[in-house]
């Protein structure tokens, strides 16, 4: 009876911090689970749409096409794309990948074209001029100089697939969407805080994360101009 | 530095373009029609001509920045696209008018750009950019600032340093100095017919201002609309004998004095002029200054002028030398451009300007029917 009783005491309470302090080890695996699938489906996304942006830039006619197709996959809603997956590829991690990837295309590949559009024609020019192979000044010019615009666009790709991975717990692999899809399934409000206040914490943590890595790439950006 | 199989071949052209023709996709007209052009090594070339003449389009063939539709481009001896672009590139220095020095890097690893690309070790790059920095005249303190933190003067000396880095033979340059102000400008102009003179490149230069392209270029290639060269010679001959209505209306107004800048005092057959020595009897050089209707003459010691005295000042001296003598305003040297001398002597009392030498030696008198006959 003290036992049904305080199962309904702790259902009631928001945050029961005693459900939480008996299960940090699964808070710390979720933590992992969360951030690693988040890091690969952002470098996957970032390996794939750095050619791609390269063809776009390369032959102009491609970039609609490109933007077309990957604009199309941004919509469609994720519950739609996961049915469509877990038929072909099963519950697990190669769904939740394909559909997190999918996310990322757009943001990342219109941000690097923009940010290498964005370098001034002349020092393209002069690179050419130098006798940089194509292959070579868009490594160490365009990539190089649209690094701000390009790490704009990895970080709002992140905290986009960080809140994502909270909706594959439903094919099995959602870092902290278990608990909140737990809380949710029994009406259980803990979990479902605790989920919601850590996906946001890791967002916000990655985004940081990334502006040093920004400021690290960037020392030129940091000088203060003397004239 | 240059491979050998390209410096052989024939040396005394090094851009040699043969029947050149570019014309742009759904232009009405060739921006470039049927060039032909040598361009002796070692000489500092200017194309100048009005906007869409084909000027720049015609320098950016050389490095293969935009391709001919037709026609031959020798480099040195061989045809370019027989060279892999970007090892042609890299044997010419390019300097364009935006500058161009990539942001993300400091001045030190702008300049060494080519020679990196060339896979130089490190200590030689290290010892090259700093032979350039002095060559161009930068503080050795900017090697580590980045190109935002330079004036747009220092940036392009900065350009001018990177694009001879690996020493290329040839250095194109895209409108260098429009970007810049007027006093800068004339800084860098100066500065790069210091620099020619230490490093003869063959240097293509490119400018709309035929005022610039007059000072610095030891020929001049004007351009006519549609790409066709109106007229190709040193600029003093342009000067005396343009070609056609269309180089005379270009070179503009004010030919003879722009022919006055670009001679100097030695290329005149200077003459004693009025003078008589400070011993010689008054009487002499009243005399002297009756033959010629002058109320003035110069009074000489030796090999040394003294200056100057009025006729009626020599009432009463028993040597010319007594006389109370003043100094010539317009002093020159044989150096000195006939531009200036023209204004020294329009500036002068006694309407000439005389030429000294470093020592001090009298060596002549110039005025203002010298001038006229010098530039005949």
């Amino acid at each position: 009876m003290n036992a049904v009783l305080a199962q309904a005491d702790l259902r009631d309470q928001l945050v029961s911090w005693e459900w939480i302090s008996r299960r940090y080890d699964q808070i710390w695996d979720a933590a992992v689970s969360h951030l690693w699938l988040t890091v690969f489906a952002v470098v996957v996304g970032f390996v794939i749409s750095v050619p791609l942006a390269a063809v776009a830039l390369r032959w102009r006619r491609t970039y609609a096409p490109i933007a077309w197709v990957t604009g199309f996959l941004y919509t469609i809603p994720s519950l739609a794309l996961f049915a469509f997956l877990v038929p072909i590829l099963g519950l697990g991690f190669a769904t939740a990948q394909v559909a997190l990837v999918s996310y990322t295309l757009l943001i990342l590949i219109r941000n690097i074209v923009a940010g290498v559009d964005g370098v001034p024609a002349s020092v393209k020019e002069a690179a050419d001029g130098m006798g940089y192979s194509p292959l070579r000044r868009f490594v160490e010019v365009d990539l190089r100089l649209a690094t701000p615009t390009i790490i704009a666009g990895v970080r709002i790709a992140a905290v986009t697939i960080v809140g994502l991975v909270t909706i594959t717990s439903l094919v099995g692999e959602g870092g902290f969407g278990v608990f909140i899809l737990d809380g949710l399934r029994r009406s259980f409000p803990t979990p479902v805080v605790l989920g919601v206040v850590l996906s946001v914490i890791l967002a916000v943590a990655i985004d940081v994360a990334l502006v040093l890595v920004e400021r690290l790439l960037t020392p030129w950006a940091r000088r203060e101009v003397r004239r | 530095m240059t491979d050998p199989t390209v410096a052989a071949g024939d040396r005394s052209s090094a851009i040699r373009l043969v029947g050149v023709e570019k014309r742009f996709p759904r232009a009405p007209a060739p921006a470039v029609d049927d060039l032909n052009l040598d361009i002796a090594e070692g000489k500092l070339v200017v194309f100048v001509g009005p906007s869409g003449c084909g000027k720049t389009t015609t320098l950016k063939m050389i490095n293969r920045l935009i391709e001919p539709t037709a026609g031959e481009i020798h480099v040195l001896g061989r045809e370019i696209r027989s060279i892999k672009t970007s090892e042609l590139r890299r044997q010419i220095g390019y300097v364009i008018q935006q500058i161009g020095l990539f942001p993300h890097k400091t001045i030190a690893d702008n300049i060494a750009t080519v020679p990196k690309l060339l896979r130089w070790d490190k200590r030689r790059i290290a010892d090259r950019v700093n032979e350039l920095v002095e060559l161009v005249g930068l503080d050795p303190s900017m090697l580590r600032r980045y190109p935002a933190e330079l004036s747009g003067g220092q940036q392009q000396r900065v350009g001018v340093a990177r694009a001879l880095a690996a020493d290329p033979p040839i250095l194109l340059m895209d409108e260098p100095y429009s970007a810049v102000d007027p006093i800068v400008r004339a800084h860098l102009q100066d500065e790069l017919l210091a620099l020619q003179h230490r490093v003869r490149k063959t240097i293509v230069l490119v400018t709309h201002d035929i005022d610039e392209a007059i000072k610095l270029g030891e020929e001049v290639v004007i351009f006519a609309t549609g790409g066709v060269v109106a007229q190709h010679g040193p600029p003093a001959e342009l000067l005396a004998n343009p070609a056609s209505p269309f180089v005379e209306s270009f070179l503009g107004e004010e030919r003879g004095l722009k022919r006055l800048s670009l001679l100097r005092v030695s290329d005149l057959d200077l003459q004693p002029g009025l003078v008589v020595d400070a011993d010689a009897d008054p009487s002499t050089a009243v005399q002297v200054m009756k033959s010629h209707g002058s109320d003035w003459i110069g009074v000489v010691e030796g090999d040394r002028l003294l200056g100057w005295t009025w006729l009626r000042s020599l009432e009463g001296c028993t040597r010319v030398g007594d006389a109370p003598l003043d100094y010539f305003r317009a002093q020159v040297a044989p150096d000195t451009p006939l531009r200036k001398v023209l204004d020294g002597i329009v500036n002068s009392h006694t309407r000439v300007a005389v030429v000294v030498d470093a020592t001090d030696r009298y060596l002549g008198m110039i005025t203002i029917d010298h001038l006229a006959e010098g530039i005949r």
